[in-house]
């Protein structure tokens, strides 16, 4: 047990995870995007400020924790930092963050099962979601269907888009009985 | 997703002011670019001197192109982008579409990225928008042009026939067996009766001779029954066998030439699920239940119309519960066929993680992870079993009470025979006929209910297998590809290649390389050296420009005929479990024994095959455990060098060797491929010394092109790697240990 502690604090030491925080960073809107002022100490330890005119995010977590663990990259796609839980960083910057994370994530959240075909590996799903009524088909349903932490379901369409249904035991009976047999 | 015409009608309204020659590109979209998930009706267009926006028929955006730096594609999570980039710097979002949009959007962001350089519109992003079944709208599989959703159950069955073409001799004449089964079966009540009325009830003493005669005939008749179905069940299991052995290979041929690409997206455990349980399935049903379908039928056929014949009123009273249970196992059908589907994933899912297990054994065992391996094969062992249990226990509960329903009807009989024969309408003997006649047909009516169980999981079965059968070949030959003899010249013509249409790993790669060359390539891991060498092997297309090879594109050539000129040396050997000698003339069979240790000698691997007791005759295992990894690497070398191959491809083949065995190797190969052309990819910039040309890869690109020298004096990219090498290598000669003092 002591062996491993010794051997995290080392890791620590080499590695260095540079984290955004309330502290040392600003974010704004810019055009269609965010713009993220940014400070951190250059290699001689000395705090440095870098402004990215647009800023990319990525999960680190996508099913776990969709607003937690958010990796931020430049137009180079190389990482500038991660922020830890996006909530920390102040409502307005929360916000900004949040809806830039919905915008590229783009996951339907699934109310409503109306009707669920099933045909030769292929399944077929009329849905209600937030966004309305949608139709999507699914091929090899049985492995398309991500479970996370025992209720919560991902559905992976033939396109490669993603619906969410939250909590499968809060569903109706109904649009539960549908789903239940590919699970 | 709309068509070009229809948008562009659906602009012109929107703008009386555009006339139809102005709209160069229109893009439809259905999320809002701006505002978070909403759903939109929007149309973007690139006309002819700006770009326009419309979200639900309301202009959003116009911008004059003269401002605009580049347009370009990004993928979300679930959605797919447009952005341009204005020249003060800033990023807009032209549309945004969910990913159904995604080879369309990509696509068309090329084709405006060209007009803004000035290049023509050509139209190909069409093909990503029409790539839909017409009667379904359902996308096609990539790769594929067949609807699966339209091709209906009777054509899988009469493609299974088709296939089955060989046999149906074989077929047909147990199917004539089946036949006089069934008349046979007919006999024994009938002699029954005799027995019963003649002898058993007669009216005077009857003759024991006559009596005698009744019982052999009977044990005749038997005998004869049980002699045809032996010889039917002989000729069906030939049949099944023959059949399933014919879609196996089906099956395994089509995996062979199935590109990397596809083949890397399934788990082996379900190929292998699929080439061998899958169509056992398919056997047990042609060898049992086709059979007994047939045998049932028919029986079904002749005693229900004896039964009719002779008393219809009493056969209507027999058979009329059976509509009822048929239409109660109906009602249970998708329900089970869920739980079948069900069942067979779980089984692919057990056998996947019996495969990941056993090939990754080591890992298990160095990380001590052997109890968390059980517990997760436990897990899925315990749900088969439930889901299994779930099965039977749904027909335990079901079956015992629809057979009684089925047989409700024998009570009426009961009655009604009894009456007539108090009545004296009816002999004894009749009615032991009848009754045995009765409990035939029940036979085969159960048997009927039963089938729709059988079939759904016969029917998953054919499905899967034609679902590999379908797939589509992403990288086949045309029909004109010719056999051609590799002189040496490869050719890279502004080569671009992505492993989806969406995001290039190879941009814009232009190179020639001459016969005997020996190119080396450089760069970062990830930037796409393994990937140009796949092209040249052509295990995937370019997506843009061409590969030639002697100036004939490679996608000419035929497939066969080009890598049996291509020797390939990997990093990650294989080894198939067979000899060394085996595996080093694998590619060439008939190699003589000479050529094998020839070729074992200049990979410098006949000195270690020399040590081993069993030398060229070692067994090696599924992935030669039994050698290091420098020795496999020296028998895939060989491998390759017997194969004798035009084209030369290392790809970090001597990574596993030390510099001393490496130098060796080197030196061999120098002298055997001087006049063969080869690529050699390499992180250790030593291996490339005796390169006549190295190409320096970066972000997908060439970064770099030239000899050793002229590189080092540019001093760029290639100059900053060999620097930090030999930093490196000096490294330990500065830790050396110091001497005690």
């Amino acid at each position: 047990m002591a062996d491993k502690m010794n051997e995290a604090a080392t890791l620590k030491e080499v590695v260095t995870v540079r984290y955004i925080t309330k502290d040392n960073a600003k974010f704004e809107k810019q055009s269609d995007f965010v713009k993220m002022t940014v400070r951190f100490p250059n290699e001689e330890g000395v705090e440095e400020e870098t402004v990215y005119d647009r800023i990319f995010l990525h999960r680190a977590f996508p099913f776990d924790f969709p607003y937690e663990y958010i990796s931020v990259l430049d137009s180079d796609s190389k990482e500038i930092g991660i922020i830890k839980e996006i909530d920390g960083l102040g409502e307005e910057a929360a916000k900004l963050l949040r809806d830039e994370l919905d915008r590229k994530y783009f996951t339907p959240v699934i109310r409503q099962i109306l009707s669920v075909k099933d045909k030769f590996g292929y399944s077929y799903w009329k849905v209600l979601t937030d966004e309305g009524e949608m139709e999507f088909t699914m091929r090899d349903t049985f492995s398309n269907l991500l479970k996370v932490g025992g209720t919560r379901i991902f559905a992976n369409d033939i396109d490669g888009n993603r619906y969410e249904i939250p909590d499968i035991e809060k569903l109706d009976r109904k649009s539960f009985k549908r789903i239940e047999l590919f699970l | 997703m709309e068509n070009r015409t229809t948008l562009t009608e659906r602009i012109l309204a929107l703008d009386k002011t555009l006339s139809p020659d102005e709209i160069l590109l229109p893009i439809d979209y259905n999320l809002t670019p701006t505002a978070i998930r909403r759903r939109v009706d929007g149309i973007a267009l690139l006309a002819k001197d700006r770009l326009l926006v419309w979200a639900d028929g309301k202009q959003t955006a116009s911008v004059p192109l003269s401002d605009v730096a580049e347009v370009v594609f990004r993928r979300g999570n679930g959605c797919c982008f447009i952005e341009y980039r204005l020249k003060s710097g800033e990023w807009h979002i032209l549309c945004r579409a969910d990913n159904q949009f995604l080879d369309f959007y990509a696509a068309a962001a090329r084709e405006i990225s060209n007009y803004l350089e000035g290049k023509e519109i050509s139209y190909e992003y069409e093909k990503e928008i029409d790539r839909r079944c017409p009667k379904c709208h359902r996308q096609y599989r990539p790769g594929s042009n067949v609807c699966e959703h339209c091709v209906d159950k009777k054509n899988y069955i009469g493609r299974l026939w088709k296939i089955a073409k060989p046999y149906h001799p074989l077929i047909y004449l147990s199917v004539v067996f089946y036949f006089i089964i069934a008349l046979v079966n007919l006999v024994p009540p009938y002699i029954n009766r005799i027995l019963v009325d003649d002898y058993i009830k007669a009216a005077e003493m009857p003759k024991l001779a006559g009596y005698l005669t009744v019982i052999a005939l009977l044990f005749a008749v038997n005998i004869v029954q049980k002699l045809l179905s032996m010889i039917r069940s002989v000729l069906l299991i030939r049949a099944g066998n023959n059949i399933t052995a014919t879609l196996r290979e089906l099956v395994f041929d089509k995996i062979q030439k199935m590109s990397i690409a596809r083949i890397s997206k399934r788990t082996s455990g379900e190929l292998m699920n699929r080439v061998s349980n899958d169509t056992s399935e398919l056997s047990r049903f042609i060898s049992n239940d086709f059979g007994a379908m047939a045998e049932q039928i028919l029986i079904l056929l002749a005693v229900g119309i004896y039964l009719f014949s002779y008393d219809w009123r009493l056969a209507l009273m027999i058979i009329l519960p059976t509509p009822i249970v048929m239409y109660s196992y109906r009602l249970f059908h998708s329900f089970m066929r869920h739980v079948f589907h069900r069942s067979w994933q779980l089984d692919s899912r057990e056998n996947s993680i019996l495969h990941d297990t056993f090939s990754g054994i080591r890992v298990v065992k160095a990380f001590g992870m052997e109890k968390r391996e059980i517990e997760r094969f436990d897990k899925v062992s315990r749900d088969l079993r439930d889901t299994r249990i779930l099965t039977e226990h749904f027909f335990a509960k079901i079956q015992p009470f629809l057979n009684f329903l089925m047989g409700v009807g024998e009570y009426f009989l009961l009655y009604y025979v009894g009456n007539r024969i108090i009545g004296g309408t009816m002999t004894l003997g009749e009615m032991s006929q009848f009754s045995a006649y009765v409990g035939i047909i029940y036979g085969p009516l159960r048997w009927l209910s039963w089938l729709p169980r059988r079939l759904t999981r016969t029917m998953t079965s054919i499905v899967k297998i034609f679902d590999v059968i379908d797939e589509g070949e992403d990288v086949a030959d045309r029909a004109d590809a010719v056999d051609h003899k590799i002189d040496g010249t490869i050719t890279f013509e502004d080569v671009s290649f992505g492993y989806d249409k969406t995001q290039y790993v190879l941009k814009h790669i232009n190179a020639e390389i001459k016969p005997g060359e020996m190119v080396g390539i450089v760069g970062k891991s990830g930037v796409g050296k393994s990937t140009l060498i796949n092209l040249v092997m052509r295990m995937y297309d370019v997506s843009e420009g061409a590969i030639r090879i002697d100036g004939i594109d490679i996608r000419d050539i035929s497939q066969d005929s080009l890598r049996s000129q291509i020797g390939v040396v990997l990093q990650e050997t294989f080894l198939f479990s067979g000899t060394i000698y085996d595996n080093i003339a694998y590619a060439k069979p008939d190699a003589t024994r000479d050529e094998v240790i020839t070729a074992a000698k200049a990979a410098g691997a006949h000195s270690f095959i020399m040590k081993l007791p069993n030398a060229y005759n070692t067994k090696v295992g599924e992935k030669g455990h039994t050698l290091s990894g420098g020795e496999r690497q020296r028998v895939a070398i060989a491998r390759a060098l017997l194969h004798n191959p035009r084209i030369l491809i290392l790809d970090e083949a001597t990574a596993s060797l030390d510099t001393e065995t490496e130098k060796q190797i080197q030196d061999a190969l120098q002298k055997l491929i001087a006049d063969r052309t080869t690529l050699a990819i390499a992180h250790r910039l030593s291996t490339l010394r005796n390169a006549t040309k190295i190409l320096v890869l970066d972000k997908g690109e060439v970064a770099e092109i030239g000899t050793h020298e002229e590189l080092m004096r540019k001093q760029g990219i290639y100059y900053g790697l060999v620097m930090a090498q030999r930093q490196m290598s000096k490294m330990p000669a500065k830790n050396q240990i110091k001497p005690a003092s």
